[in-house]
């Protein structure tokens, strides 16, 4: 596999390196902690919305710092957790009187060097707190996690949660509309082919050329089962009724929808995905209020999509549309 | 009843990195029963840092010697091991801060306050066959002497390291319940955990480290 690398261990600095240079004015860069955060953080009128997970799933959640979304982000290196110290220093430098939520996707690693820095900061009378999200239907325990896995709907979370920091609501308030999303939101992804982690330097599974991983993690981890390739419609088909049988999604429901590419997919093919997602929802009489079509939460350059719905209400449907800004953009 | 000081903690600590590090190789293949055999090399890597950073650690008190292994054993023994081992010593030197010399009964508290940081982290419990089968039974022995004026550490420490080293033959055709072992489960059978194995070793060392002869030998490092 080819890729665009100069020393594979440093492939994960000199990204974040990339990041902070590409936006000087909003972002702050620590290289010795991974951390990412806004120019204007800690605000002591705000609560501070952090994440840090392993690297390799970019855009989340590195680039998913900025106004209305997270406040800091600490990553890893690619698909491992971030170490404790990482993750206490970025609890510790964001830092405010309204306290620090940390937005934790449920995997063994990142929970636990987490929840041992919330420790930590916590006996120095740090306020803090931590949310888990596991929005993925397609297997209950991994290879990563006891549970199920958290992945694309992570962006729901951080986006309700940064809009709500942004307006001055309070730890336990953010707390309460980070379990209301993840409550809502299903996800369930499709893989049509393997990625390589930089230092590894080899695919880390092995599939088919006519083979497709239904329900495949974000680190590759298997999914329900493997399957022959299909035509699109069918494999939207499938990932649209494991989500919606799932929470379940009813008939009146206002949703919003996420077409999340895993990497090496292009977005045409994203778009004929989700055609056939509009077409179900209408079948099954869900009002679209807003949908995402693009890359959000990836796995290096693993071909591949997964399907998102969120249940909304108002106090959602107002959250997701708050103005955010964020290190990737198109204009 | 005598104390137990700064310095004793640093020869502890010191005897269980050269412990990590000389069975980095045995630790691991033991691992590789059921588990993905890098518990040994995880391990070593940790404590491999503690050693070299050895004259920059904080001394100022117990608990700050403790938190500074803590932090980097968590941060450089790789896997989930790194935060297992590492919530021990934190939750071990919160309760001793602003000491720089312990009693057996705050050694005891120390200890169990370690055990369920275990717990609550790996959400391992007494039977998983993990480290905590090994730690619960010395946490209880050094209990059975808290308060018992004419206690001898000496012989404390040699009845601590004889239950940790009875626990590897105790476990070994246990099943594994927690951690990577548990994936392969039945695989575990007849194999000790590392864990249990690393813990008793150290023990071990640690007595030999004082001129105190363990009751037995529990490994061939």
């Amino acid at each position: 596999m080819k890729k665009f690398v100069n020393d594979p261990a440093n492939f994960v600095a000199e990204m974040l390196e990339g990041v902070a240079l590409a936006n000087p004015e909003m972002l702050r860069y620590v290289p010795e902690y991974n951390l990412i955060y806004r120019a204007d953080r800690p605000n002591p009128d705000k609560v501070s919305v952090v994440q840090g997970s392993g690297s390799g799933h970019e855009p989340a959640h590195i680039m998913a710092v900025g106004p209305g979304m997270l406040d800091a982000a600490a990553p890893g290196n690619v698909f491992s957790a971030p170490p404790v110290d990482y993750c206490y220093e970025c609890i510790k430098r964001l830092a405010s009187p309204k306290g620090v939520l940390v937005l934790i996707n449920n995997y063994q690693g990142d929970r636990m060097n987490w929840d041992m820095a919330i420790e930590m900061a916590q006996a120095e009378g740090i306020n803090v707190k931590s949310f888990i999200i596991d929005d993925d239907v397609a297997v209950q325990d991994s290879t990563h996690t006891v549970g199920r896995r958290g992945v694309a709907g992570n962006f729901f979370v951080i986006k309700a949660c940064g809009a709500a920091a942004e307006r001055g609501a309070s730890l336990d308030e953010l707390l309460r509309i980070a379990q209301k999303v993840n409550s809502q939101v299903r996800t369930m992804g499709v893989a049509l082919t393997s990625c390589t982690p930089p230092a590894k330097g080899k695919p880390i599974f092995e599939i088919g050329d006519d083979e497709i991983e239904v329900g495949v993690g974000i680190h590759g981890e298997p999914g329900r089962r493997r399957d022959k390739l299909k035509p699109a419609d069918a494999i939207v088909d499938e990932l649209f009724d494991a989500v919606f049988n799932d929470l379940p999604f009813k008939s009146g429901d206002r949703v919003a929808v996420m077409i999340n590419g895993l990497g090496g997919t292009p977005i045409s093919e994203l778009y004929v995905l989700y055609r056939r997602a509009a077409q179900r929802c209408k079948e099954k009489g869900l009002t679209i209020v807003r949908n995402y079509v693009g890359e959000y939460c990836t796995s290096l350059e693993m071909a591949g999509a997964s399907l998102t719905l969120l249940r909304l209400d108002s106090e959602l449907e107002d959250l997701l549309a708050a103005p955010a800004e964020v290190a990737v953009r198109i204009f | 009843m005598q104390e137990i000081t700064l310095a004793d903690f640093e020869r502890a600590i010191k005897a269980a990195a050269e412990t990590a590090l000389r069975n980095e190789k045995y630790f691991s293949e033991l691992d590789s029963a059921a588990g993905d055999a890098d518990f040994g090399v995880s391990l070593a890597s940790g404590f491999r840092v503690v050693q070299n950073d050895w004259d920059q650690l904080d001394r100022s008190s117990i608990g700050a010697f403790l938190l500074k292994i803590s932090m980097i054993i968590s941060r450089n023994v790789g896997g989930c091991s790194g935060p297992i081992w590492g919530t021990a010593f934190m939750r071990a030197g919160m309760l001793s801060r602003d000491k720089t010399s312990i009693t057996l009964e705050d050694l005891e508290k120390m200890l169990t306050a370690a055990i369920e940081g275990i717990q609550q982290r790996g959400g391992a419990v007494e039977g998983d066959k993990t480290l905590l089968d090994a730690l619960i039974p010395v946490r209880n022995k050094i209990k059975e002497y808290v308060g018992k004026p004419d206690a001898d550490l000496r012989e404390v420490l040699r009845e601590a390291a004889a239950v940790a080293t009875e626990a590897i033959e105790r476990t070994k055709n246990w099943v594994a319940k927690r951690g990577r072992q548990s994936f392969t489960g039945e695989r575990s059978v007849g194999t000790p955990d590392p864990g249990i194995v690393a813990i008793a070793t150290m023990l071990n060392d640690i007595c030999k480290a004082v001129g105190v002869e363990p009751a037995s030998q529990a490994s061939n490092g």
